[in-house]
């Protein structure tokens, strides 16, 4: 409810926000066509003019240049990150959130100080730390700086854990369950809200991230999508078509996610602010 | 005593594997950052302690001080530019006309897709001769090769990227303001402008500053978009802060430098969120929801 918007009349608005949709949608519709259309086609045809016939021989060039290995490749590590980071993020917010022990504060304003440590500045040392402990191009040194849990998730999951009614616990505690089945059976499912949000964020950043496979990896084994895909551009720089091809690889499988769960995405956004 | 004992051995035994996590991955890093920065190394061989060698070369290498300068016209391109297009489309979803749903989810598109594949594919729309804008112009532009030209375009990518994010913040932030407040401005005869100037906006200041402070924060770490859109250049147009700490480390094997590079930036960085905390304490809250 804005009074501003009062003023102005909905054909104008909706105008208005049609044009955003098409500079929104245009670049990726331009990019998916191209990547489509035959090589000789994009050199000498009308520009922008719709595949004929449509080729799937720009997603075959990828395939031989190792594009299978890196779909695999990347989604292995988002998904390792994410089941490591949800399990200790859960196990410490929980510590947190419902148990009490000495040192559990002053820990906790630690663990609140290191949501000012930007990534830029830690590839620097961390690829210093993992070369020293000889991970370098491995895919241990993929996921281990992010598996461990993440410090900002930990926040979140235990402002939701602090909220949930001590008398469910205390019923399982007098039922027998031990602290691990408080955790798996009674505070996981009252927190899958809050959980979903998590896994959504978590996933797109792994899936998106760039600078540190970049830095940690070398050569086609465990190359990612981000990696395999600047490094085609800057081999293939005039094949457009099929670096179009490589572009919408990398950006498909997370507008499927998006098309799938669009509201819950912009609802898990506004949750967390996240970056 | 043995129960309080026990306790502590659970919530440590929870805690252990992030704590692990957060202090080898998060904490140790910040310490090697110093150290790093009074050592020379070449990411092969040894390391060689050379005293305050990078600090003085850091900080009197006119590239350095051209990066800082151009991350700081970034900023101020990108941040409040974004702000005011999200707030504005903000202002016309929150009027909740049928289909305003679609637009929010659908202006948001881009900030969840890779800012590499993003760059990627905007480098193919502006390249010079076979990229898509050239050729509908039928007119030869070097969008990204013009000294003046490159940060701009960097720039509107970036916006273009981040626009429907800042929307969801500024949207969720108006729906929040309660709407007798308006009614009862109405009543009194304030027209619409008066009504967005008196009320919505300074209602609006909690959400502002969020998204100027995040903004401002995440701007100061752009990578992906210039590396591969410009790679820095022309002449170091756009050669971003976090994109010459690549390449001092990564492209001229100078860690130590680059070292000193990521301790300024992070000390610039603490700055702005300190600032942002002070701001926030004294900020008033409304009931957001």
């Amino acid at each position: 409810m804005t009074s501003f918007s009062r003023a102005v009349s909905a054909p104008v608005i909706y105008t208005v926000l049609a044009a955003g949709a098409l500079i929104t949608l245009a670049p990726f519709a331009i990019g998916l066509m191209t990547s489509f259309t035959t090589a000789d086609q994009f050199n000498t045809g009308e520009p922008l003019s719709f595949p004929a016939p449509p080729t799937l021989q720009n997603y075959t060039g990828l395939a031989d240049a190792g594009f299978g290995r890196a779909l695999v490749v990347t989604a292995l590590m988002t998904a390792v990150i994410l089941v490591g980071q949800l399990t200790f993020s859960v196990l410490a917010a929980y510590a947190f959130a419902r148990l009490e022990f000495p040192g559990r504060d002053a820990l906790f304003w630690v663990y609140l100080a290191t949501l000012m440590v930007p990534a830029t500045v830690t590839v620097v040392p961390l690829y210093l730390l993992m070369a020293q402990a000889g991970l370098r191009n491995t895919f241990w040194a993929l996921v281990l700086p992010f598996v461990f849990g993440s410090p900002y998730a930990i926040f979140l999951l235990r402002e939701y854990f602090r909220g949930i009614p001590a008398d469910l616990i205390k019923a399982a505690r007098i039922d027998g369950a031990n602290t691990l089945d408080v955790i798996v059976h009674v505070v996981v499912p009252a927190s899958k809200p809050i959980l979903v949000t998590l896994s959504l964020i978590t996933v797109v950043s792994q899936w998106n991230s760039f600078m540190w496979p970049l830095v940690i990896t070398s050569g086609g084994r465990w190359q990612v999508l981000t990696v395999a895909t600047a490094g085609l551009q800057s081999r293939y720089n005039a094949q457009w078509t099929l670096v179009m091809a490589a572009t919408t690889v990398a950006i498909v499988p997370l507008i499927v996610l998006f098309v799938a769960l669009g509201r819950y995405i912009v609802r898990s956004i506004v949750v967390t602010g996240l970056k | 005593m043995a129960n309080r004992v026990r306790a502590t051995a659970v919530g440590y035994a929870l805690l252990a594997p992030s704590l692990f996590g957060v202090v080898t991955f998060l904490l140790l890093p910040m310490l090697v950052v110093g150290w790093l920065s009074v050592h020379r190394w070449d990411l092969l061989g040894p390391v060689e302690y050379v005293g305050l060698d990078n600090w003085r070369s850091v900080l009197t290498d006119p590239s350095f001080a051209t990066s800082l300068l151009v991350t700081a016209l970034f900023i101020v391109i990108v941040v409040p530019t974004q702000s005011l297009l999200g707030l504005a489309a903000a202002a016309m979803l929150a009027r909740s006309l049928p289909g305003s749903g679609f637009f929010r989810t659908l202006y948001v598109l881009p900030w969840i897709c890779s800012p590499l594949a993003i760059a990627v594919l905007w480098r193919w729309i502006l390249a010079p001769t076979d990229g898509a804008v050239s050729r509908l112009l039928g007119e030869r532009i070097e969008w990204l090769t013009d000294p003046d030209l490159a940060l701009p375009v960097v720039s509107a990518v970036t916006i273009w990227t981040n626009v429907g994010y800042v929307t969801l913040f500024f949207l969720a932030g108006i729906l929040a303001i309660p709407t007798d407040i308006q009614d009862a401005a109405r009543t009194d005869g304030a027209n619409a402008w008066q009504r967005f100037r008196r009320i919505t906006l300074p209602m609006l200041r909690p959400t502002l500053l969020f998204v100027l402070v995040t903004g401002v924060i995440s701007a100061a770490q752009v990578f992906d978009t210039v590396y591969a859109l410009t790679a820095g250049g022309p002449q170091g147009r756009t050669d971003l802060i976090a994109h010459r700490i690549y390449a001092e480390a990564f492209g001229a094997a100078a860690v130590g430098r680059a070292a000193v590079m990521a301790a300024v930036l992070f000390v610039l960085l603490v700055g702005v969120t300190i600032a942002q905390h002070s701001y926030f304490r004294r900020r008033i809250t409304y009931d957001v929801v």
